[in-house]
């Protein structure tokens, strides 16, 4: 009898369990109720504008959940201070390691209202995202007259997500190395040519061993093959913004000049470490190319090497441009929250917009170009070296759009087989081509290239 | 004569064993049956389950399977390793095991426990570690051995490189298998053998070898199956690089569906994988022979 007392409970049991996972009825919000409009606060921002004095959901108490991958401390912040203004929002910050985040979210979001009501973005996964997003209510002309990267971001007249800062690529070099090859800051260089002779000089090879990379770019070739060939005038996608074209003059001029830094010029080698990046970071490179976030990188696990930086240099006087860029995203809104939940969080979004002091913040954390016109000459964000490098041409950086991963992921396998399997240049970048298309062909991606102001030109 | 059946003892113990196997049954369902079903319809469309994308294609996906480049070089590189890595797992797992198992070997348990430690070591740790050793710069293996080689970014090596790791890590669960196989040997072979006069080679040819028949078996198809879903040590330790040069078939349908969000294409490659184990498995025991070895050598 007790055992099949005790089956039947377990079977329960283990019933219950699996069935835990379901969805609760109806939500009831804990919290604080909020009485008071008149917070006595100035409105913020300039064209997109945030006036504090309102209750949000008529002041009753509601939550949101904001799913974010990195600096949770820091964008909990901004949500506080949210919170502060107005007490009956509840904002959970709910933060999920990068590996598994892009998988995660989809699938939470797939779930309705029970998922979260506000994450972040990053745009090479909108085509997995926009399906689950609301567009920002906010004019768009505001938008646009506040960050000067909107506009790239319009999806049939609505804004879903936009940047709330920009990176893009620099020459960091050792001002120490720099120094010693007898080399000062009249000897930045300019043009491809001025590099090649630093790099030359920077190099140290002693028993016909190289002990010290005058430029290093292990790891970071399909990164350069991404952006340098727009020096060319040559755009990745066709006019289109639908068709790679990977072969042209200025992409395999660009891959073979990289390829003679190591194999002419012997300023750096392809065996010389298998990171650029580490490479500097121990003193064995004087010069790598890398983006912004390298700021961080260094001052985490290398505080200790003197280093500046300077803009990338340029195949002509006047380049088509000097390089792309990509963004970093402001939060999207889950379409299928609860008509509360989207009211608040569109309130919040106009607060995070027209919060120039966070933006900033933010800007100086992920050593990023501010998006928001308001703080691009801000004096704090220039004495980031990763900022102060790239902006005085800004304007002059292109985004590429929303790019699937398999462009970057077949151009890294082309660099691969250029430099270490001595594949011809031409051959190469055509393989990547024809995958790229095969892969593409299934997807609706458009490039943003012809948005930038000196397209009609290129063309 | 029919066995007659032990009849069930009680009413709960019936009960009991129709839960256990409905769980059983139910789970299978869930998390075996219903995922596979699922992806070989998803095979015929293009799927993106993360964006909701399901529209019908038809053969495109397997055409365009047997189309892609990097298709045709992951599934040599596939057989490549799987050839290497199970020879030698063998190779090495029956040598060590018949050296522990030998009377002349003292301090067994600690032998069999350092051999066994690394199949117990998780595998991303232990890719991570032989990602540093293999440093061209500050690595052990160049400066333990004297070479000058850049191992996971030289397409001469990689793979090499991979498969050593590899050997190092499973080496291991093969030689507690050969062991117990030895153990479960009766004496009295080898007693017999004794008599007989034969030497020790004869010994091992013609009773030990035959009679581990049935663990040799197991620890071949059980390696050829996870060597043909393995992706892991691709992953860390080279992301199938140089090029595409350590690129395994699994590692594409990982690449396919969790890097570029293709799973219908990535349906389709493992489908391919799937017929051709079940081939390669069938090869492996009409290879090795089904019957039974120890009535042969009786």
């Amino acid at each position: 009898m007790w055992r099949k007392v005790t089956a039947i409970c377990l079977a329960v049991s283990m019933m219950v369990l699996t069935c835990a996972c379901g969805k609760s009825g109806t939500v009831t919000y804990k919290g604080e109720t909020d009485t008071n409009p008149d917070k006595g606060l100035e409105v913020m921002g300039d064209h997109v504008t945030y006036d504090p004095n309102h209750l949000v959901n008529d002041g009753d108490p509601i939550e949101l959940d904001w799913w974010l991958w990195d600096a949770p401390d820091l964008f909990g912040s901004i949500a506080e201070e949210y919170e502060k203004i107005h007490p009956n929002v509840t904002i959970h910050i709910i933060n999920n390691p990068w590996d598994g985040f892009w998988t995660k979210l989809p699938l939470a979001l797939q779930k309705g209202e029970d998922g979260p009501t506000l994450f972040n973005v990053h745009n090479s996964y909108q085509h997995l995202l926009l399906n689950y997003m609301e567009p920002y209510d906010i004019d768009i002309q505001d938008l646009e007259e506040d960050f000067f990267t909107a506009k790239s971001h319009e999806i049939d007249g609505k804004i879903y997500y936009m940047d709330f800062g920009i990176m893009t690529g620099a020459i960091y070099y050792n001002k120490d190395m720099w120094a010693a090859a007898g080399l000062t800051e009249e000897d930045i260089p300019k043009t491809w040519d001025e590099f090649r002779e630093v790099a030359k000089k920077l190099t140290i090879m002693e028993d016909g061993k190289m002990v010290q990379a005058g430029f290093n770019f292990n790891g970071d070739f399909e990164n350069l093959m991404q952006g340098v060939p727009y020096q060319y005038g040559d755009t990745i996608f066709d006019e289109t913004g639908t068709v790679p074209r990977l072969t042209q003059e200025g992409q395999i001029e660009t891959a073979q000049m990289f390829l003679d830094f190591y194999e002419k010029d012997h300023v750096g080698d392809k065996d010389f470490g298998t990171d650029a990046a580490q490479s500097f970071g121990q003193g064995q490179s004087a010069m790598v190319y890398r983006w912004g976030h390298f700021y961080g990188y260094m001052e985490t696990n290398y505080p200790d090497i003197n280093y500046g930086t300077f803009e990338i240099p340029t195949a002509t006087e006047d380049p088509f441009a000097y390089d792309r860029y990509n963004g970093e995203s402001t939060p999207g809104i889950n379409k299928n929250a609860t008509p509360e939940q989207k009211e608040v969080a569109q309130d919040f979004i106009r607060f995070y917009l027209a919060n120039q002091e966070k933006q900033k913040e933010l800007c100086m954390n992920y050593s990023l170009f501010p998006s928001n016109n308001a703080l691009r000459d801000d004096k704090d964000l220039l004495k980031n070296p990763a900022i102060q490098a790239v902006s005085e041409h800004i304007d002059n950086y292109i985004w590429p759009g929303a790019m699937p991963a398999t462009l970057g992921d077949n151009l890294k396998i082309a660099c691969q087989d250029m430099m270490y399997n001595n594949t011809p240049v031409e051959e190469a970048l055509q393989n990547a081509e024809d995958i790229v298309k095969v892969d593409l062909s299934n997807q609706e991606f458009v490039a943003s290239e012809n948005l930038y102001y000196r397209y009609s030109e290129h063309q | 004569m029919l066995k007659k059946r032990r009849p069930l003892q009680s009413k709960s113990e019936i009960v009991l064993r129709n839960i256990v196997v409905i769980f059983l049954v139910v789970y299978m369902l869930i998390f075996l049956v219903v995922p596979v079903v699922i992806a070989f319809a998803g095979s015929f469309h293009i799927w993106n389950p993360l964006n909701g994308t399901y529209k019908w294609a038809g053969l495109d996906n397997y055409i365009r399977m047997f189309q892609y480049p990097t298709f045709w070089l992951s599934m040599r590189n596939t057989v490549v390793f799987c050839a290497v890595v199970v020879f030698f797992r063998v190779v090495l797992g029956l040598a060590l095991a018949y050296a522990i198992s030998s009377k002349l070997m003292k301090h067994k348990t600690f032998f069999r426990t350092i051999f066994y430690m690394p199949t117990v070591t998780p595998l991303v740790a232990v890719a991570y570690v032989w990602k540093i050793m293999y440093n061209p710069q500050f690595g052990l293996v160049n400066h333990l051995f004297g070479f000058d080689i850049n191992w996971l970014y030289d397409s001469k090596f990689a793979l090499v490189a991979v498969m050593v790791m590899t050997i190092w890590k499973d080496f291991g669960y093969a030689v507690i298998l050969f062991m117990s196989g030895l153990i479960s040997i009766p004496t009295d072979y080898y007693e017999a053998s004794n008599i007989d006069g034969a030497n020790a080679w004869q010994t091992f040819r013609y009773i030990t070898l035959p009679l581990l028949k049935p663990t040799m078996v197991f620890v071949v198809i059980t390696s050829l199956i996870s060597y043909l879903q393995a992706y892991v040590p691709v992953m860390v330790m080279t992301e199938g690089g140089p090029g595409t040069s350590t690129f395994l078939s699994s590692y594409l349908v990982y690449d396919q569906a969790f890097v570029k969000y293709n799973f219908g294409f990535a349906s389709a490659i493992a489908f391919f994988i799937l017929i051709f184990t079940v081939i390669l498995t069938i090869f492996s025991f009409k290879l090795t022979g089904e019957t039974s070895p120890r009535k042969k050598v009786r």
